[in-house]
C-alpha cells in the first residue's frame, strides 16, 4: 500500500514540473539576459589587468577595440523575441506532455517491476521467527551463528547431515571435522566423515575416508553405515567377492526396512556372479562407452560454464586437460587460445595456461 | 524501498523524454512557457535518479539479496564500506552511477543558468535530456539494476575481490564526473549548432564545465593508476591497457578543449574547432564507458554473447557520435569565424598545444581500436601493446612538453618569441644543470635520464618563471613584486600549477624508469634482501583471517627499523587469490614488496622493487587537479557572479579577485 501511495506521489510531483511553466501566465517572463553583459564583464578584466600591470597599455588599447567591436555587432543581432502564444496547437501539446508523464512510467513500470515482491533484508530475514524461514535460511542462520561461536559442538553435529543432504559436500567435511575436534570421535562422527568424503571424491573410496570407516567400527563394531563402505572399498579395490560376501552379512543381519539393507541388497545384485554372466559382459562393453559420455558431458558443462565466467585460470587448465585425454587436440587447441583471450594475452595467468599446456605436451607458440 | 527506486527510475525515464523535447519545439517556436519546462524537468529528473540510487545502496547495505544486482554482486560478511561501493562496482549499478551524475549536471546548469539566453538554456537541456532518456532506456532494457528474484537466495556471490578496496569508493565516481562532466559541453556545442550562433555566453559557460569535467577525470585517472600499482602487485602504473586507454583519449581530448576554450572566451576564435572539439570529447568519453562496460575488450566474442546490450550500446554509439558530427557538417558553416592572430602568438601556441594532443588522442585510439578491428574483421587476435604507444605517443609528447613553458608567456594576438625565450632563459639554465648533474652521476646516468629529468625541471622552472614574469620579479623590488604575485589572477595560478605538476609526473616516470631497481629472491625467515641500497629482513609469513578472506601475510624489517606488510589472501566464496603489496613510502620515493608462491622447502619467493620519487606520478596528478580548482575558483570564470567588480577601485581589485 506503502508504494502505491509514494508512486501516485513521485508521479504527481513529476507531472508538475512539466504542467507548471506551461500553464504560467504567456506574458510577464523576465527578459532574455543580454550578451552585452558578458563584454561588459570583459572590458573590467582588461581594467584590471592593465592596473595590475599583467597587460600594456597599448595592448590593452587593442583588446578594447575589439571587445567594442563584438559589443557593436551584439547588438545587431538582437532579435525581437517573441512571448508565448497561446493556441491549441499549444495546448494539445502541453497536455500531451504533462500526460505522457503518468503513461510512459506506469505503462513501463508494469512491465519491468515487481511492485508486491517485498524487501527481504538480510538482518530481517535472520532474526524473524524460525518457524517461517526456509530450511537455506535455517542453515543459514545456524551458519551465521557458528561465525560467531565456532567451538559450538552441537551446531556441527546438527549442521553436517544437513550439508549432506544438500549435497554441500566440502561444507560437511568441514564439519565433520570441527565436531571431531571439539567432540572427539565417535562412531557416527567418523561414519559421517567418511560417508561426506566418499561424496565429495564422487564415490570413490579414499584413503581418508577408509581409515575414517575403520575408526567408527572400532567404536561401534556393527555400525551398518561404515560396514556398507568398507564393503564398497573392496569392491573398488577388485575383491569383488569380499565385498559380496560382506554385503550379504549386512542383508542378513539387517532389519527389513533399514536404508543399508536396501543399499546393499542393490550393491549385490550388481556385483553377483552367475547365471547372466552374458549380461555382465554386455555391461562391462557399454560402460566404457557410458564412461566417456558422462566424461564428455562433464566437459562440455565445464567448457559452458567457463564461457560463462572465463577469468578462471584452473578451469582452463582442467578443460585443456580434459580434450586432452579425450583425444580432441583440436578443442584442446582451442581451449587454450580462449583461455589465453579470456585470461588476457600477455597476463602471468595466461603465461600460466601456456606454460601448463606445454607441459602437457601441446604445441604453443611464443 | 527497492520497488519505489525502481518506479523513480522509471519516472525519470519518462520525464527526460519530456525533457527532451518540449525545450525544444519551444525553442524553435520561441515560446517561452514551453522552454520554461527544461529547468524544472531537469531538476525533478536529477531528484528522481538521486531516491533510485539511494534505493539501490540501501538494498546494498542490507543485503537484499532479492535484487539481483545485490545477489550477483555483494556478500553479507563484506565490511560495510565494501557493501556501498559495490552498488556501482556492477555494469548496471556503475551505469545507475553514469545517469545520477548525467542528471545532477543538468540540474546544475538548470538551477545556475539564470543568465544564460533563454534559448541556449532550453536546447542545452533538451539535448541533455536527450542523453538521459537513451541512458534511462538503456538501463531499464538491459541493465536493470532493479531487477528481483523470488525467492530470495540466502548468500551473494560476492564481489570480485581486487574491486573490495577504497580505491572503488573514489575511481569510479571520480572518473564518471569527469566523463560525464564533458556531456554538458557537447550538449552546449549541440544546442550552438541547432541554434545556428555561437555567442559570447556560450564561451563563458563552456570553459568552466571543460575545466571541472578535466579536474575530476585527471583525480580519477591518476586514482585509478595509484590503485592499479598497489592492487595488481606487477608494480606498474599504467599499462598502456585499453581500459586505461579508454579514459586517457578523453583526457587528451578534454586537454585540448580546455585550451582553445581559452582562446575562444578571450578572442572569439577558434570557435568551430571548439565546438568540434566538444563534440569529440564527449565522444571518446562514450566510447570510454562503453569499451569498459560492454565487455569487448576482453573479446569480441564476449561482447557477441548478449546481443541485446551490444547492439544498443553500438546504436548509442551511433547516434551520439554520427548525430552529432552530422549536426555539425550540416550546420558548421552557418557559424561565423572569430578573431584572427598571428602564427606566433599564444594563440598560435594553443593551436599548436591542439594539434599535438588531438594527435596524440588519435594515436591511442587507433592503438586501442585496431586490435577490436582485426578480431573482428580477420579474427585473429592481436595484441598492442606499450611498444607501439612508446614508439608513436611518447615522441609526439616530448615537442609539446618542451613548448608548454613558452605558452602562457606568449602575449595574445601577436607574440614575440625570442622575448619569451629570454625570459626562460633561467629555466632553461636551470634544466641544463640538472640534466648535465644526472648525466654526471656515477651510477646508471645515462642520456635518456638526463634528458628526461631535464625535461621535467625545464617544465617546473618554466611554470615558476611565467609567475614571476608576470609579477615582475626581477624587474621591481622584492616587496612590489610580492604584491604583485598575490595579486595576480587565480587562473594564472591555475595554468603555472598545472603545467608544474605535469612536470611532476614527468620527473616520477622518468626516475622510476631510469633509477628504479627490482630484486627477486627466495627467503626464509632472518633472510636479508637489497633493494636499491636498503636492506629489507623477512621476519616471517603469519596467517590472518579477514571477514570474508584468509590471508598468509608476510613481515619485512627496514634498516631503521620500520616494518613492510605484503600479503597475499584468498577470498573463497569467489576462489579468488588476490595480492596486497607492502609498501614503504620514503619521502617522495617507494620500496614495494610483493609476496611470490611459497617454496617446498618453506621458503617464499619475494619480489621487491625500489622506486625512486614514484609518488611524483600521482602527486603531479593532484597538483593538477589544484591548478584546475584554483582556476575555477576565479570569479571571472563563475558565470553569474554579480558584477560588483565595477564597484570596486583598481587598488582593492587586485587584492580579492
Amino acid at each position: 500500500m506503502f508504494f502505491w501511495v509514494a508512486a501516485a506521489l513521485l508521479t504527481f510531483a513529476a507531472s508538475l514540473a512539466v504542467l507548471m511553466p506551461l500553464s504560467r501566465k504567456a506574458e510577464g517572463t523576465g527578459a532574455s539576459p543580454n550578451e552585452i553583459n558578458v563584454y561588459r564583464d570583459q572590458l573590467a578584466e582588461v581594467e584590471r589587468d592593465v592596473s595590475r600591470g599583467i597587460l600594456a597599455r597599448e595592448e590593452a588599447e587593442q583588446a578594447r577595440a575589439e571587445i567594442g567591436r563584438r559589443i557593436l555587432r551584439a547588438g545587431d543581432g538582437e532579435a525581437a523575441s517573441k512571448r508565448g502564444k497561446g493556441g491549441a496547437a499549444f495546448r494539445i501539446a502541453g497536455a500531451a506532455a504533462v500526460v505522457s508523464i503518468p503513461l510512459v512510467s506506469w505503462g513501463l513500470y508494469a512491465m519491468l517491476g515487481s511492485p508486491n515482491l517485498p524487501e527481504q533484508p538480510l538482518s530481517a530475514r535472520m532474526t524473524r521467527d524460525p518457524s517461517t524461514n526456509t530450511p537455506a535460511e535455517l542453515v543459514a542462520r545456524a551458519e551465521s551463528q557458528l561465525a560467531a561461536n565456532p567451538d559450538d559442538l552441537r551446531g556441527w553435529d546438527v549442521l553436517a547431515p544437513i550439508y549432506i543432504k544438500m549435497q554441500r559436500f566440502d561444507d560437511a567435511v568441514s564439519a565433520y571435522r570441527n565436531a571431531l575436534r571439539l567432540g572427539g570421535s565417535s562412531a557416527i562422527r567418523q561414519a559421517g566423515l567418511g560417508e561426506a568424503l566418499v561424496y565429495q571424491s564422487g564415490g570413490l573410496i579414499t584413503k581418508e575416508a577408509q581409515a575414517a570407516f575403520e575408526q567408527a567400527l572400532k567404536d561401534t563394531p556393527e555400525m551398518p553405515k561404515a560396514r556398507f563402505f568398507l564393503a564398497m572399498a573392496k569392491a573398488q579395490e577388485g575383491q569383488t567377492d569380499q565385498a559380496a560376501s560382506e554385503w550379504k552379512q549386512l542383508t542378513a543381519s539387517l532389519p527389513q526396512d533399514d536404508p543399508w539393507r536396501e543399499a546393499s541388497q542393490t550393491m549385490l545384485a550388481r556385483t553377483a556372479p552367475g547365471p547372466n554372466e552374458e549380461q555382465a559382459q554386455a555391461a562391462e562393453q557399454m560402460n566404457p562407452a557410458d564412461r566417456t559420455a558422462m566424461i564428455e558431458q562433464m566437459v562440455a558443462s565445464l567448457d559452458s560454464k567457463l564461457r560463462e565466467n572465463p577469468n578462471d585460470l584452473e578451469g582452463w587448465q582442467r578443460l585443456v586437460r580434459s580434450y586432452l585425454v579425450l583425444g580432441k587436440e583440436r578443442d584442446a587447441a582451442d581451449a587454450l587460445s580462449r583461455g589465453v583471450t579470456a585470461l588476457g594475452a600477455g597476463t602471468m595467468a595466461a603465461k600460466q595456461l601456456s606454460d601448463f599446456a606445454a607441459a602437457q605436451g601441446m604445441k604453443v607458440e611464443p | 524501498m527497492i520497488e519505489i527506486g525502481h518506479f523513480a527510475l522509471v519516472l525519470a525515464f519518462a520525464l527526460a523524454l519530456v525533457q527532451s523535447v518540449v525545450p525544444l519545439v519551444g525553442a524553435r517556436r520561441n515560446d517561452v512557457r514551453m522552454m520554461g519546462v527544461a529547468a524544472p524537468a531537469a531538476i525533478t529528473g536529477f531528484a528522481l535518479t538521486a531516491l533510485a540510487f539511494v534505493a539501490l545502496l540501501s538494498a546494498f547495505a542490507q543485503s537484499d539479496f532479492s535484487v539481483v544486482n545485490v545477489w550477483e554482486n555483494s556478500h553479507s560478511l563484506k565490511p560495510m564500506l565494501f557493501k556501498i561501493t559495490g552498488a556501482w562496482g556492477s555494469h548496471e549499478g556503475s551505469m545507475l552511477l553514469w545517469v545520477l551524475i548525467l542528471t545532477f549536471f543538468g540540474a546544475l546548469v538548470a538551477a545556475f543558468g539564470g543568465n544564460l539566453p533563454d534559448t541556449l538554456k532550453a536546447n542545452v537541456l533538451a539535448v541533455q535530456g536527450f542523453i538521459g532518456a537513451t541512458f534511462f532506456l538503456f538501463i531499464l532494457t538491459t541493465s536493470n539494476p532493479f531487477a528481483r528474484i523470488d525467492p530470495a537466495p540466502i548468500e551473494g556471490r560476492d564481489l570480485n575481490p581486487i574491486l573490495q578496496d577504497i580505491g572503488l569508493a573514489v575511481h569510479p565516481p571520480m572518473l564518471y564526473l569527469g566523463y560525464v562532466g564533458f556531456s554538458v559541453c557537447f550538449s552546449f556545442a549541440v544546442a550552438a549548432l541547432i541554434e545556428g550562433r555561437i555567442d559570447a555566453a556560450w564561451a563563458r559557460w563552456v570553459r568552466p564545465w571543460t575545466l571541472a569535467a578535466w579536474m575530476f577525470l585527471t583525480g580519477g585517472i591518476a586514482m585509478g593508476s595509484y590503485w592499479a600499482y598497489y592492487e595488481l602487485g606487477w608494480g606498474g602504473f599504467w599499462f598502456w591497457d585499453p581500459v586505461e586507454n579508454a579514459s586517457f583519449m578523453p583526457w587528451l581530448a578534454g586537454t585540448a578543449l580546455l585550451h582553445s576554450a581559452v582562446v575562444m572566451e578571450k578572442r572569439s576564435a577558434l570557435k568551430i574547432w571548439t565546438l568540434l572539439l566538444a563534440i569529440l570529447t564527449f565522444s571518446l568519453s562514450l566510447l570510454g564507458t562503453f569499451l569498459v562496460r560492454s565487455g569487448v575488450l576482453t573479446s569480441v566474442h564476449a561482447f557477441a554473447t548478449d546481443p541485446s546490450r551490444g547492439v544498443f550500446i553500438l546504436g548509442i554509439l551511433t547516434l551520439f557520435i554520427g548525430g552529432s558530427l552530422l549536426l555539425f557538417a550540416l550546420r558548421a558553416h552557418s557559424l561565423t569565424a572569430g578573431g584572427l592572430f598571428h602564427p606566433i602568438s599564444r594563440e598560435g601556441a594553443l593551436v599548436l598545444n591542439n594539434l599535438f594532443l588531438t594527435t596524440a588522442a588519435a594515436t591511442v585510439l587507433i592503438g586501442t581500436l585496431y586490435p577490436l578491428l582485426m578480431e573482428a574483421i580477420a579474427g585473429s587476435k592481436i595484441s598492442v601493446g606499450a611498444p607501439f604507444f612508446d614508439m608513436t605517443f611518447i615522441p609526439l609528447v616530448i615537442p609539446l612538453l618542451f613548448a608548454v613553458p613558452f605558452g602562457p608567456l606568449l602575449a595574445w594576438k601577436r607574440g614575440d618569441l625570442y622575448g619569451a625565450a629570454q625570459r626562460l632563459a633561467f629555466a632553461f639554465g636551470g634544466a641544463l644543470v640538472v640534466a648535465l648533474l644526472v648525466l654526471m652521476m656515477r651510477e646508471r646516468g645515462s642520456a635518456f635520464a638526463a634528458a628526461g629529468i631535464g625535461l621535467a625541471a625545464w617544465m617546473m622552472l618554466g611554470a615558476l618563471t611565467d609567475l614571476f614574469v608576470k609579477a615582475g620579479i626581477p624587474r621591481v623590488s622584492a616587496s612590489t613584486g610580492l604584491r604583485r604575485l598575490t595579486g595576480l589572477p587565480r587562473s594564472m595560478f591555475g595554468t603555472a600549477l598545472a603545467h608544474f605538476g605535469i612536470g611532476m609526473t614527468v620527473l616520477g616516470i622518468v626516475s622510476v624508469a631510469a633509477f628504479g631497481t627490482e630484486s627477486i629472491a627466495t627467503m626464509k625467515k632472518g633472510d636479508t634482501l637489497d633493494v636499491g641500497g636498503r636492506h629489507l629482513r623477512f621476519d616471517g609469513l603469519r596467517p590472518q583471517t579477514g571477514p570474508n578472506f584468509t590471508a598468509q601475510t608476510g613481515t619485512f624489517v627496514l634498516d631503521d627499523g620500520s616494518t613492510v606488510e605484503s600479503s597475499k589472501r584468498f577470498y573463497p566464496v569467489r576462489q579468488m587469490p588476490t595480492t596486497e603489496a607492502g609498501i614503504k613510502t620514503l619521502i617522495f620515493s617507494q620500496i614495494y614488496v610483493q609476496l611470490g608462491d611459497e617454496t617446498p622447502d618453506g621458503g617464499i619467493v619475494v619480489h621487491a622493487w625500489w622506486k625512486p620519487l614514484v609518488t611524483l606520478i600521482w602527486l603531479g596528478g593532484l597538483v593538477m587537479m589544484a591548478g584546475a580548482a584554483v582556476s575555477l575558483s576565479d570569479r571571472r570564470l563563475r558565470v553569474g557572479a554579480p558584477s560588483a567588480r565595477r564597484a570596486r577601485s583598481a587598488a582593492t581589485g587586485s587584492a580579492g579577485a
